[in-house]
């Protein structure tokens, strides 16, 4: 692993089939460490495929993904990157408490004969208190509300010590306050685990309220700096666009057929406008 | 009392003392294996892999006959074994693709449809070289405790102490990927390796559950137990204990309902299973889930 950026995606081309239509087509994209970026595209845009390739699970037709410095599906195997699904595909019938769905994370790495230790414990307990879900730790797993159970399954992502979170569609049937308090949820865990997240959503207020960055997909990323913040000109640029909402700092506009991209306050967006 | 009888009298209890110990032996198996196989809703899976064992049936003792081996042991039992398997695999390769419903569904007609054909061939010929017949066809389907004998217990403990061990060892990754098979790659977890491991000792367990239930019914002491345990509990230690007890009471009146009605033609293999279907019932109606 190297101190380069966390993900590096370069000319990055996706489609399910060699004779079928680009799902993504030559983005290029780069994440910081600690950085949170957001991903916000129409439902079919790519965004889900975009973060299948970034979990190693897809390989690109074309250019290349780098995490941490290397392949996915080694950063994967190596415990770097966390992951929640879109929709909730664990089995909810299992009987499980809450805090032994947590231990998960750190128990597939003990050996078999050896116990879980009081560090790994305390790990469990600490991804239980940082998603504020400590007090459900002895509830069972399926009687929790859809909101409880996207946070025990982020503590349980975050217990494993990854140093990049994805997340796809977090925030799908939370409602606007929910959303906001999954946002500083996010700002949490970056500030207290130094973790890197990519948030993949349609929803455009999740994606303000979680994002340092923003980048639009449709099929095509594109980026364009904001080094000034908001500013009259960036809201004119963004507004000559269909949607604009502001939060946090961040700014997001929807997307026409190239889709568009937007970063804030630190003039670092990722760099141009893709191919 | 002929239960005592059958069991206690010295001349009776070599017969019987095989298959209870058999039939006790995959209870605990079954038992373990069963809150799994439920609750990632592989009965069916199960079902396929038992029927593909009857086509190794069939096929085994064809060979046999043709080869002039004839009869049936624990040494064929295995051949069934690696045929089952064999077919596990198959459906867990099968289900990679997300076509899981239509190859059992497959595997399941087809290798009912080969093994009756080649039990009737093997049982011909058999007949014409003036060899022992196969075992009965009902016993192959329904199960038959006086078919089983210390070689097969020994077997049996063997496959057993496989399946239950493989279980404690892989307990971690088995059940954080049984949990949420999406996330298991992020925690390191090989979710393709895990599933052909649970499926490769559901196989064992199916087989060796065949000499007492059949393999019509050697599922139901696969899923049974574990649906009464989750209908009992909702933590994961009383599930396990529910269903051991559940298997246990299943087996043990299985048992004893055949040996005492055992005149009227009443098997093991449906007696363990009815007794297990009554205790789900009682259970269901009476406790619900609780913790």
């Amino acid at each position: 692993m190297t101190d380069g950026p966390a993900i590096v995606v370069r000319d990055v081309s996706f489609s399910y089939g060699a004779r079928a239509e680009a799902v993504i087509s030559g983005i290029s994209l780069d994440v910081r460490r600690g950085e949170r970026l957001g991903i916000l595209g129409p439902n079919g845009g790519g965004k889900s495929t975009l973060l299948r390739l970034l979990l190693g699970e897809l390989e690109p037709t074309a250019g290349e993904i780098r995490v941490l410095g290397v392949t996915p599906g080694e950063a994967r195997a190596a415990g770097q990157i966390g992951y929640v699904p879109q929709r909730v595909t664990a089995e909810l019938g299992f009987p499980l408490s809450v805090r032994q769905v947590v231990e998960q994370a750190v128990a597939t790495r003990v050996p078999a004969w050896r116990g879980i230790g009081n560090a790994a414990r305390e790990r469990v307990q600490r991804s239980l208190e940082l998603v504020g879900a400590a007090e459900l730790s002895e509830k069972p797993i399926g009687r929790l509300s859809g909101g409880q159970r996207q946070r025990v399954l982020i503590a349980r992502a975050v217990a494993a010590q990854p140093a990049v979170l994805l997340l796809d569609e977090p925030t799908v049937g939370i409602d606007v306050a929910g959303q906001q308090r999954f946002g500083s949820m996010l700002e949490t865990l970056r500030t207290e685990l130094g973790l890197t997240v990519v948030v993949v959503s349609h929803e455009l207020a999740t994606i303000a309220a979680t994002s340092d960055r923003v980048a639009c997909l449709r099929r095509t990323l594109h980026f364009h700096d904001a080094p000034h913040g908001l500013t009259p000109g960036v809201l004119a640029e963004l507004f000559s666009h269909d949607v604009a909402v502001v939060s946090g700092g961040a700014h997001v506009h929807a997307c026409d057929d190239t889709a568009c991209a937007h970063g804030s306050g630190d003039g670092d967006a990722g760099g141009e406008d893709a191919p | 009392m002929r239960t005592i009888e059958y069991l206690f009298d010295p001349t009776l209890a070599g017969l019987f003392w095989p298959g209870v110990i058999a039939a006790l032996l995959v209870a605990v198996m079954g038992a373990v294996l069963s809150p799994l196989v439920v609750l990632k809703r592989m009965s069916f899976v199960g079902q396929g892999v038992s029927h593909a064992a009857f086509g190794g049936v069939g096929l085994v003792l064809f060979v046999a006959a043709l080869t002039g081996v004839g009869g049936w042991g624990t040494g064929m039992q295995a051949l069934v074994a690696v045929f089952a398997v064999g077919s596990g695999l198959a459906i867990a390769l099968l289900s990679r693709r997300g076509e899981t419903d239509a190859a059992i569904g497959i595997v399941l007609a087809v290798c009912m449809a080969v093994g009756f054909t080649l039990y009737r061939l093997a049982a011909g010929e058999l007949r014409s070289r003036g060899l022992p017949p196969p075992p009965g066809i009902e016993d192959v389907l329904f199960g038959s405790v006086l078919s089983v004998g210390w070689a097969d217990v020994w077997a049996t403990g063997a496959v057993t102490t496989v399946v239950l061990g493989c279980l404690w060892w892989f307990r971690r990754p088995m059940l954080a990927w049984a949990f949420d098979g999406a996330t298991a790659g992020s925690l390191g977890i090989n979710g393709d390796r895990m599933r052909a491991v649970l499926l490769v000792l559901l196989s064992l367990a199916v087989v060796a559950t065949m000499q007492v239930a059949g393999v019509v019914l050697a599922t139901a002491m696969l899923v049974l137990p574990g649906v009464i345990g989750l209908a009992v509990s909702a933590k994961l230690r009383t599930v396990v204990v529910v269903s051991l007890v559940a298997a246990l009471v299943g087996v043990v009146g299985g048992l004893v309902a055949s040996f005492e009605l055992g005149k009227n033609g009443i098997q093991t293999g449906p007696a363990i299973v009815l007794v297990l279907a009554v205790v789900f019932a009682v259970v269901r109606a009476v406790a619900g889930r609780s913790d």
